[in-house]
């Protein structure tokens, strides 16, 4: 069974997935900050038995379990595959996940809010990730009540997620247009959109793989319909501006541009040390030849499913013993050899 | 690189010591960098939540001090969050918390969300459970198609609205037409 993040195609377009996220609060009871331990498990509890033929709605096969009865690496892994963020894994108190085998729907329960309902999916599909959202949202929601009010919406731990309780979210990778001067300041001016961007990887400034996640901003005052459709728009027109610069580029420096693209592979297929940073940034030159079809591999190339695999987490599950800083980037590398498609 | 404490996680903190001239670097995770003390600079690694904190500053605000005295003593009855805990995590404790802190925090919600008041979806199952709801199912769902109609309405005459200031009269026509479209639809259904 393929992956969700498995089945991300990349010719011809520089989106690679879509997320759309809600959160849910159920009316009986006071939100998980102020949940005990007893009270939590009971919620839980509760909430598992009422979900536990969640599969029926659309025959899929989901898999629960409790986050504490999971590894730390496996909690940390499920990070890197976007099913868990931080804020859910400092959560002292218990918590639950519902995931389908291809954890392309997941249901945290506990988390930040009793209930968060997530959708991911390969290419730009935010309308039609909130849809299948809104089933599963449909279904619980007649099991169990929901805190709403008329005038402020879906109730939710943070303020900042009230009303439609929806995040919608875009990942693009913008390797030519991210190298501008204006780039910055465009980020910022995308704010007035009502949309935010930030970098997926790296830390401070610095952006590893140069890919970027768009969402909204505000979650109040405008529909589910109305948020989506923006957070698509503004991924169609990055794409776009993405796709005309790299055009130019490529009409004056064609084998400049196909020069890098495959030194980056030799780097990936032939290297026996990478760390974090330099594979980010190759894997993230052989996306956008992918991309741009200049570079044919014997079976599809897939990068995203790459970057993903070389998160510490994954590397470290991969291996049988903890490894240290060094031995990571030989592991990586080795993981790179041995995944990367040949050369047609 | 690894945290060279607990030698699992990423280092992202990057410590350097200067101690009578002699300079050492080292690299830790913020779980660990957390744990461990470094003094007045601790406060640095607490915070899971930058933005959490920064809508603390806006929702607390700078208000007097008697008022900010009246306020402390606001605490939720239902699950004991106090206006001070509710300023500094920037979290509600529960439905009822909306209710205490809304006089408070009203403006602020507005400037934080640009707006104050939802739209879009509705639960379609409320105040019940199990079967029964699965019937009501139906009449709720038409009445959310009026409510949706009457929000389709406002929509074409804010662009109606739009349109008249801009003196694009064409598109203007376009809206005055689909909102009598759906005023006829809305009598029809009554």
């Amino acid at each position: 069974m393929l992956k969700w993040f498995e089945q991300v195609e990349q010719e011809n377009t520089n989106i690679i997935c879509s997320k759309v996220r809600l959160a849910r609060n159920w009316a009986e009871y006071v939100f998980p900050s102020k949940l005990s331990i007893d009270e939590s498990r009971e919620m839980l509890a509760r909430l598992n038995e009422g979900l536990k033929d969640l599969g029926e709605l659309d025959g899929r096969d989901y898999e629960s379990a409790y986050l504490d009865d999971l590894t730390d690496l496996d909690r940390r892994a499920l990070k890197e595959r976007r099913i868990l963020n931080s804020s859910i894994l400092a959560r002292k108190a218990p918590v639950s996940i519902l995931l389908t085998r291809e954890e392309d729907i997941s249901l945290v329960l506990n988390g930040t809010d009793h209930i968060r309902i997530q959708v991911l999916s390969p290419g730009l599909h935010v309308e039609e990730a909130l849809k299948t959202a809104n089933q599963i949202d449909d279904y619980v929601n007649a099991r169990f009540s929901y805190a709403f009010d008329e005038k402020y919406g879906y109730l939710t731990s943070f303020p900042t997620n009230m009303g439609t309780g929806l995040r919608a979210t875009a990942i693009v990778h913008l390797p030519t247009l991210s190298m501008g001067k204006k780039f910055p300041s465009m980020l910022n001016d995308m704010g007035r959109f009502g949309v935010c961007i930030r970098g997926v990887y790296g830390e401070g400034r610095e952006n590893y793989g140069s890919l970027y996640e768009i969402s909204n901003q505000k979650t109040m005052g405008r529909t589910e319909e109305e948020l989506t459709a923006l957070v698509t728009k503004v991924a169609l027109q990055l794409n776009d501006q993405e796709n005309q610069i790299r055009e130019m580029s490529l009409k004056g420096h064609r084998l400049e541009r196909e020069d890098e693209v495959y030194k980056s592979y030799g780097v990936l297929k032939y290297a026996r040390r990478l760390t974090m940073k330099d594979a980010m940034t190759f894997l993230s030159q052989l996306m956008m030849g992918v991309s741009d079809g200049f570079i044919k591999t014997q079976e599809p190339c897939p990068v995203f499913r790459l970057m993903l695999g070389i998160q510490t987490a994954n590397l470290q599950k991969l291996s049988e013993r903890p490894l240290d800083k060094g031995e990571l980037d030989v592991a990586r590398a080795a993981y790179l050899r041995s995944e990367l498609p040949e050369l047609r | 690189m690894l945290c060279e404490r607990c030698k699992i996680r990423e280092a992202n903190i990057q410590y350097t010591e200067v101690i009578n001239g002699v300079r050492t670097e080292h690299n830790f995770c913020a779980q660990c960098a957390k744990e461990m003390d470094f003094g007045q600079y601790s406060a640095i690694f607490d915070g899971e939540f930058p933005l959490a904190q920064l809508l603390s500053g806006l929702l607390g605000g700078e208000m007097p001090t008697q008022k900010k005295g009246r306020l402390q003593q606001v605490t939720c009855p239902t699950c004991g969050t106090t206006y001070e805990e509710f300023v500094n995590n920037s979290c509600f404790g529960c439905t009822d918390c909306y209710g205490v802190f809304d006089l408070l925090i009203h403006d602020n919600i507005k400037q934080l969300q640009g707006s104050d008041c939802h739209k879009g979806k509705r639960p379609v199952y409320q105040g019940n459970q199990g079967g029964e709801v699965l019937q009501e199912h139906a009449e709720r769902e038409t009445e959310a198609g009026k409510d949706n109609r009457e929000e389709q309405i406002r929509a074409w005459n804010r662009k109606l609205k739009e349109a008249l200031r801009m003196e694009e009269y064409e598109t203007a026509a376009v809206c005055r037409d689909k909102i009598r479209e759906l005023k006829e639809g809305k009598e029809a259904d009554a």
